[in-house]
């Protein structure tokens, strides 16, 4: 699909190969934190960096805070309406961190938790899958449809598959991207909505096989939509069969077995600029859709990176560092570093500088290539 | 012609038969199918016809006074502002020569004020307006309207690093909008407690402090608590949000200059004892709250004694050295002055569980409350001139301005705005509302319960065996006329019985209201219109909203099924006042509630009245029918979506 050459199979690549040019920063180590660095639990749900520089961390035992280095909880005790912390979003007008858990929805402002459920307000469902900003209005994605707080007003509306082209009412995404709304429905695509005119265009699998995707770059990969993410005009959608991107007009999808992708269980994604950083059940993967960094642990605990590109062999690389766990939940990137939500700790991702041509894999002239171990 | 006679006698006898039969089957079941009673005694005609707002005196013109809300003084101190919310009128006065020079027209109901540092432009919140206008102070015209959330009532103005800003508490939207400058625009809207009412700047700009009037919604068995919310006027965002334990209406906060206090007056309240136990000073008293801004710790003083209350704190300055505080004491017509070196003294010497207890040691006042001095009726706002040696008392009833010497403590004299309104038996009853010259060692007065007529969210036990444990949701006054009987039990049948002798026997513990004051008094409630509504500004429902509506005057089910007349919303909430003013058993007796049969509450303003249910277990309008209506007897909503309950409650917000 991707016209990749992997003929020859993987080989792990010398110090004196030259690279590819990367059109993304490679992760040089990884940092671990769990219960004995201060956070609730071991199990990492989502995790996300405020405009006030203070990370957020959900997990399966509460939230949690860094400030400062260290990890301050948020748990039930002070008001959280659920231990569970399922997804995170900051409200960059006010400075608020809005929670998502598996029962209710929690707005956390200046210490103060004000918690909002399906029975006290107008929130559609308390299990809330993923959370977006637009503007003065936030939107909720429920296990029983889509719900929109107007901020200024307390006014809750609702959109499910009784008010809209919504397959179902099972809503795992939302992301604001401009003007419109990307909508992740579970089995039911992905719902584009313009919120100015009340349009809806529904994006679905034209093969509607779930498992495979009959003919590729068609649509969607699969109707069923773990998560959605939008960058610089492209929506990437993770589904548990595969992965796709969107660019406005034309789709492109990928599945493990014609492309790098490490699994077709991708459980989330995230977009920066053209580039994906996919959480799956085998490692991280990040890739602009040609060229491929793949990140596992081994079952031995070693880091391995492996680098796919068109026309050239897989490279592998052993790393002096490892992902916590291969199960990614959660992701947040940004220039410099990554921090990974993972099903046993949360992972801090330090990056190097993007190489430029000439320069790919000289570790010697190039102080930014990663001091990765090489076999 | 005996003939003639038997006829008519007949046809007399089957109209008199016909009307008694009618009388005795279709009224008797016409009324009982209508009403949903069961009991047609309190039942007639007008429970549902002839019902008309029009006739209520507070849908009548009233006469408008000059009443003195926000004030502002020049940095010279030459000048005074004076915002006249009823008259839609700025006025500025000259404060040597105590006269006004001249009066601005401005829309919308200006409220709070604030003035630039060099005093040329003069910012006014417009509560009604929902928007800040900026006003030149050289000739009154408007500079800018920007606008803001719901109900604006106050306003800081603060320099930063970045720009002036603008620091507006949104009394009805909960929430505060900070406008930055170069065009005056909303940089943030940050969220606050219920109610915000009061904002002042730090001394360096670099924050405001937003003291909200109402508790938080919690469940009523719990304490309850307002909130000090801490706004950085860079970013405009908030980045602290303290509780001010089992204290509310917060009407003024006020940074002291020489130390790092922000001070807040609060009624301490005891709203889960025995309403009885009024007379043990224990329901409420006044307070001032110390928050250290730089350390969070938070105190609270008390600011009445043993023997003698200061109802209503409202208005709040400190002067400029930060020596002295002044409070107004809106229902007992006296500026209280506080030493604040003595109470720092005090506070320096006493042991964390001193400092901790201190607000219930009703002894302690003398310790460092140096002065109490009268003023004329209902002193709100207060203003310092730049220097401090004059302060300025908004008499809010009086049409006036007192002028006091803030060294010598003496009267200077006063700035007439109007002729106090004493012919406007409204005015009159106003008078009597925020007087606690009526209560037990004047502790409160009815505005403190009834916030500017309204309701202070909380629930109190109002039940005479002084057990405790029966807490009823005290209920708002606006839009009140024309809704009786009155109390949750309905046992009252007039205004004129529930403020009566009764009420003074078990709340006020003293002599009831005499006629003529009892009678401006109800007269004054009856001229409090509903409480302001979620409609938009052209009077149209949006879709939602007309959703809602159709559900609520719905006579079938979603399936088709007819709803029974007697749980259809409309059968109880009948229009105009969405009350027919009986009884109804919705399902909701408590465990300590001696009836089943609860009053049914108008519903005008009723999206800004929560809690709600005659106890106040319902904390939203959802939970009324998601929590405590299991069996349908609180209309029948079982049959419901969300999207179907939501519009309800967005059409009720409408009302």
């Amino acid at each position: 699909m991707l016209g990749l050459q992997l003929a020859g199979g993987p080989r792990v690549r010398s110090a004196e190969t030259a690279g590819p040019d990367l059109p993304f920063p490679l992760i040089e180590r990884f940092e671990t934190y769990g219960a004995a660095e201060g956070l609730p639990g071991h199990k990492i749900q989502c995790v996300t960096r405020a405009s006030d520089g203070r990370l957020w961390v959900g997990t399966y035992e509460g939230a949690a805070v860094r400030e400062n280095g260290r990890f301050h909880l948020i748990s039930t005790n002070a008001g959280l309406s659920h231990r569970m912390v399922m997804c995170l979003v900051e409200d960059p007008r006010r400075g608020d961190l809005w929670l998502g858990t598996m029962r209710g929805l929690n707005r956390y402002s200046a210490g103060r938790i004000t918690t909002y459920t399906q029975t006290d307000s107008g929130l559609p469902n308390n299990v809330i899958y993923g959370l977006a900003i637009m503007n003065d209005s936030l939107w909720v994605a429920t296990a029983a449809g889509l719900g929109m707080l107007e901020l200024k007003t307390g006014s809750w509306k609702i959109y499910d598959h009784n008010n809209t082209v919504m397959h179902e009412p099972w809503v795992y995404a939302v992301k604001s991207a401009g003007d419109r709304l990307f909508v992740g429905v579970w089995g039911g695509g992905i719902l584009e909505f313009e919120p100015a005119n009340g349009i809806f265009k529904e994006h679905r699998d034209p093969d509607r096989d779930m498992h495979f995707d009959l003919t590729p770059d068609d649509g969607p990969v699969s109707d069923v939509t773990s998560w959605i993410a939008w960058d610089a005009g492209i929506l990437w959608q993770s589904t548990y069969f595969g992965l796709s991107r969107y660019d406005g007009s034309r789709w492109r999808t990928w599945q493990e077995k014609k492309s790098p992708l490490p699994s077709n269980f991708v459980n989330f994604v995230w977009a920066r600029g053209p580039v994906a950083w996919v959480g799956t059940d085998r490692g991280l993967a990040v890739t602009d859709g040609s060229i491929w960094a793949n990140y596992r642990t081994t079952d031995q605990g070693t880091g391995m990176l492996e680098i796919a590109a068109p026309g050239r062999p897989v490279e592998n690389r052993r790393m002096t560092t490892a992902l916590p766990n291969n199960f990614i939940h959660g992701i947040w990137v940004d220039d410099h570093e990554a921090w990974l939500a993972t099903a046993d700790g949360l992972a801090h991702a330090f990056l190097a500088a993007p190489r430029t041509a000439g320069k790919a894999g000289d570790a010697k002239t190039n102080p930014a290539t990663p001091s990765f171990g090489r076999n | 012609m005996r003939k003639l006679s038997l006829i008519l006698l007949l046809a007399l006898a089957s109209l008199v038969g016909l009307t008694l039969w009618v009388r005795q089957t279709y009224w008797g079941d016409h009324r009982r199918r209508m009403s949903g009673q069961t009991d047609l005694a309190k039942v007639g005609c007008l429970n549902c016809h002839l019902v008309s707002t029009a006739s209520l005196r507070w849908s009548q013109p009233r006469p408008h006074h000059d009443t003195p809300a926000g004030l502002a003084v020049s940095p010279d101190g030459a000048m005074l502002y004076i915002a006249l919310d009823d008259r839609d009128e700025i006025a500025v006065a000259d404060t040597a020569s105590r006269q006004v020079l001249r009066r601005w027209k401005i829309t919308g109901r200006p409220w709070g004020l604030a003035l630039d540092n060099l005093g040329k432009r003069l910012f006014v919140t417009c509560r009604e307006g929902d928007r800040l206008a900026v006003l030149d102070t050289g000739d009154g015209h408007e500079l800018a309207s920007v606008p803001t959330g719901r109900g604006p009532v106050a306003v800081a103005f603060c320099r930063t690093l970045n720009g002036e800003r603008l620091v507006v508490a949104n009394s009805l939207s909960d929430d505060i909008s900070v406008l930055a400058d170069s065009p005056w625009r909303e940089l943030g809207r940050p969220a606050a407690g219920r109610e915000p009412f009061a904002v002042a700047g730090s001394p360096d700009g670099s924050r405001a402090f937003v003291a909200n009037r109402m508790v938080e919604l919690a469940s009523v068995k719990t304490s309850p608590a307002s909130e000090l919310t801490e706004i950085d006027t860079l970013s405009g965002r908030a980045v602290r949000r303290e509780a001010l334990a089992s204290a509310h209406l917060s009407e003024s906060v006020c940074a002291v200059p020489s130390r790092s206090w922000m001070l807040t007056p609060v009624v301490k309240i005891r709203n889960q004892v025995p309403i009885t136990q009024a007379a043990n000073g224990w329901v409420m008293s006044g307070g001032l709250a110390i928050t250290d801004v730089n350390t969070g710790e938070m105190l609270q003083m008390p600011l009445d004694e043993a023997n003698d209350y200061f109802a209503d704190p409202a208005g709040l300055v400190v002067d400029p050295a930060g020596g002295r505080a002044f409070i107004a004491s809106g229902g007992s017509d006296v500026i209280t002055v506080v030493d604040l070196e003595r109470m720092a003294a005090w506070l320096a010497k006493a042991s964390p569980a001193e400092r901790r207890e201190a607000i219930y040691d009703l002894a302690l006042a003398p310790e460092y409350v140096v002065a109490r001095l009268p003023t004329g009726r209902n002193p709100r706002q207060l203003a310092l001139s730049p220097e401090g040696s004059t302060l300025f008392v908004a008499e809010r009833l009086e049409d006036d301005i007192l002028l006091l010497d803030a060294n010598q403590l003496t009267v200077r004299g006063r700035i007439r705005l109007g002729d106090g309104g004493s012919d406007d038996p409204i005015r009159r009853g106003e008078r009597v509302f925020t007087s606690s010259a009526y209560t037990f060692q004047h502790q409160f007065s009815c505005r403190s319960c009834h916030p500017d007529g309204h309701m202070d969210g909380l629930s109190y036990d109002f039940d005479g065996d002084g057990i405790g444990d029966n807490l009823l949701d005290n209920r708002s006054l606006l839009g009140v006329a024309g809704t009786e009987p009155f109390k949750w039990n309905g046992k009252n049948p007039s205004l004129d019985v529930q403020c009566g002798p009764r009420f003074a026997k078990v709340l006020m513990r003293t002599e009831p209201f005499p006629p003529g004051p009892l009678q401006d008094l109800t007269t004054f409630i009856k001229s409090l219109p509903p409480a302001r509504s979620a409609r938009r500004g052209d009077g149209k429902l949006t879709t939602a909203q007309a959703r809602g509506k159709a559900i609520f005057f719905a006579t079938r089910t979603a399936s088709g099924k007819e709803i029974p007349h007697e749980r259809r919303c409309s059968t109880c909430h009948r229009p105009p006042l969405y009350s027919v003013r009986l009884p109804f058993d919705v399902g909701t007796q408590g465990t300590s509630d001696t009836t089943k049969a609860f009053d049914t509450p108008h519903l005008l303003g009723v999206g800004g009245t929560a809690p709600y249910l005659h106890d106040g277990r319902a904390q939203s309008l959802e939970e009324i029918w998601t929590l405590y209506n299991p069996d349908d007897r609180h209309g029948v909503t079982s049959d419901m979506n969300k999207i179907q309950l939501n519009d309800l409650v967005e059409f009720l917000k409408t009302l």
